[in-house]
């Protein structure tokens, strides 16, 4: 026992000195990191053909061998994503709150979200492209509208829990209802959209994917789809890299804005 | 003269799950403008609905409530609440907790601040200006609470079971806290209508306690509390004292034995 409590302090003490950067927890993830692209180089080029899945090795050449039309179809993408999202997002959260405004705009949209929502967006790509050509335009209106499926109805649910004490609080000191709805009720929401935010993010890129996939001319899933009719997989995995890592950062940046915005919320950590 | 807050046969109503629920029943009852009233009762009398009725918050399903001669319909900044439930906003600050009803009152800013300066000062959380709520504990928050009401220098404080969810310790500060603020702040011009089930809390504090009836609710008895004010916690230990507690409480009592 006093043993166990002798080293715990030692590594304590280590713990607290100037040149300790990483924590024991960050060392864990990085070694987990480091293993899995130890096992790939170990396993690809050798037992597992370079058709089914590439090394390490040809993932980052094939990077250098296409840098220019990576970078032009990464922002493509990302133009798509960015755009989409935040048009949809900014759209629901608005039309959420109408919606709670008033019961006339929420008998008007309410009917129309509700047959919306269950439609999966990628099953309307057919008729995006149909409408809409395989330019950006179709991209664009079919993100936005996952995005906004998700925060209108986010939206909705998040203003009927703020708690009546706050709108009764704020009745009583003399605030006109567009005052509540901009002191309570939209800062009493925010926790939960930054929520709704982070699944609008992973669904944006889902679909600006997906729809690159059925129609386009530029972009990574565009790219995808070429390389997968030439059995490329060295550029599929890149494509796949790289939208994993962007999405997340997006979801990163998200996570930050969203605490810098409810920092005055408890949090359990 | 008359009273600054007259309450005439109110009477509310809610639709239940099964059936109608009379909450209030022949409610009459007038404060006098400075008085310090109490409501007790027991619980799910209606003692709440009651001071939202005063409040502007919910209407009455019939009868009136008329402060200072003017009939209530909505709330008004010249009538603030304390909730039982904690009410301070946690996205603001404490200083912007405090300053809120000054601002939707169109207080001039350079009067704002020194409102809230003042009251920040009064309810000693001077170092917690800037804080956000989360940073205080339950009395902490209760104080913020209690200045906030005060802020917009009502001329009527509603209070519903203000301390009802502090341990007693931090109730009976508060308590001995809302006493000095009623010598320092109110200059006797303040009402106060405040709902307790704490008998002790209502002595202590009121210059009248209105004793209700389990639901519906009604007016029991009215009565006069004859302590002079300013008061200390010591008058709580004195016989008048533990009497007037050991009548009202039979009141409750018997009232309950009736109504089984």
């Amino acid at each position: 026992m006093a043993e166990t409590r002798g080293n715990d302090e030692q590594g304590r003490k280590q713990k607290s000195g100037p040149k300790r950067i990483l924590t024991a927890e960050a060392t864990v993830s990085i070694v987990t990191v480091l293993l899995v692209v130890v096992i790939w180089y170990h396993f690809t080029d050798s037992i597992i053909p370079k058709l089914f899945f590439p090394s390490p090795m040809d993932t980052v050449l094939v990077v250098g061998r296409m840098e220019g039309v990576l970078v032009e179809y990464f922002i493509a993408t990302m133009y798509r994503v960015v755009v989409g999202m935040l048009a949809g997002a900014i759209l629901g959260v608005l039309c959420g709150i109408a919606m709670s405004w008033n019961k006339w705009i929420n008998s008007i949209l309410d009917p129309l979200i509700e047959a919306l929502r269950p439609i999966p967006a990628v099953a309307l790509i057919p008729f995006f492209i149909l409408w809409f050509g395989i330019g950006d335009t179709g991209k664009l209106i079919l993100t936005a509208l996952g995005g906004f499926t998700v925060m209108v109805v986010t939206t909705l649910e998040a203003i009927k829990h703020v708690s009546p004490i706050y709108i009764m609080a704020a009745r009583t000191l003399g605030a006109n209802r567009l005052t509540i709805y901009r002191t309570v009720i939209l800062p009493a929401i925010t926790p939960p959209l930054i929520g709704g935010m982070r699944v609008t993010v992973a669904l944006s890129f889902a679909l600006v994917i997906a729809s690159e996939f059925m129609g386009a001319q530029s972009g990574l899933g565009y790219m995808i789809m070429l390389a997968r009719r030439t059995l490329q997989t060295d550029a599929i995995l890149v494509g796949v890299i790289i939208i994993g890592i962007t999405s997340w950062i997006v979801d990163r940046m998200v996570r930050v804005i969203g605490n810098y915005l409810t920092r005055w919320a408890p949090r359990s950590e | 003269m008359s009273a600054y807050i007259q309450i005439q046969n109110v009477q509310k109503s809610f639709e239940g799950t099964a059936r109608q629920i009379e909450a209030l029943r022949d409610v009459n009852l007038e404060v006098q403008a400075g008085e310090f009233m109490c409501l007790v009762g027991p619980s799910g009398c209606g003692k709440s609905t009651l001071v939202f009725i005063v409040a502007g918050l919910v209407s009455a399903s019939a009868g009136a409530v008329h402060v200072g001669g003017v009939q209530v319909l909505d709330p008004d900044p010249d009538r603030t609440v304390v909730f039982q439930g904690d009410a301070v906003f946690p996205w603001m600050t404490v200083a912007q907790n405090i300053g809120y009803g000054l601002q939707q009152t169109n207080t001039p800013k350079k009067e704002q601040e020194g409102i809230v300066t003042h009251l920040i000062e009064l309810v000693g959380l001077s170092g917690f200006r800037d804080a956000y709520p989360k940073e205080l504990s339950g009395g902490m928050k209760k104080r913020v609470d209690l200045a906030r009401a005060y802020a917009t220098n009502p001329t009527v404080l509603l209070m519903d079971e203000p301390f009802g969810a502090l341990d007693a310790i931090t109730k009976e500060k508060m308590q001995e806290d809302l006493m000095r603020l009623s010598v320092t702040e109110n200059d006797r011009q303040r009402t106060v209508l405040f709902v307790t089930h704490d008998l002790e809390e209502a002595i202590f504090l009121a210059d009248r306690v209105a004793v209700m009836t389990s639901r519906p609710g009604t007016i029991q008895v009215v009565l006069d509390i004859p302590f002079a004010r300013p008061r200390d916690a010591s008058i709580k230990l004195s016989n008048e004292f533990q009497e007037l507690r050991g009548y009202i409480r039979e009141l409750l009592v018997d009232d309950d034995a009736n109504e089984t």
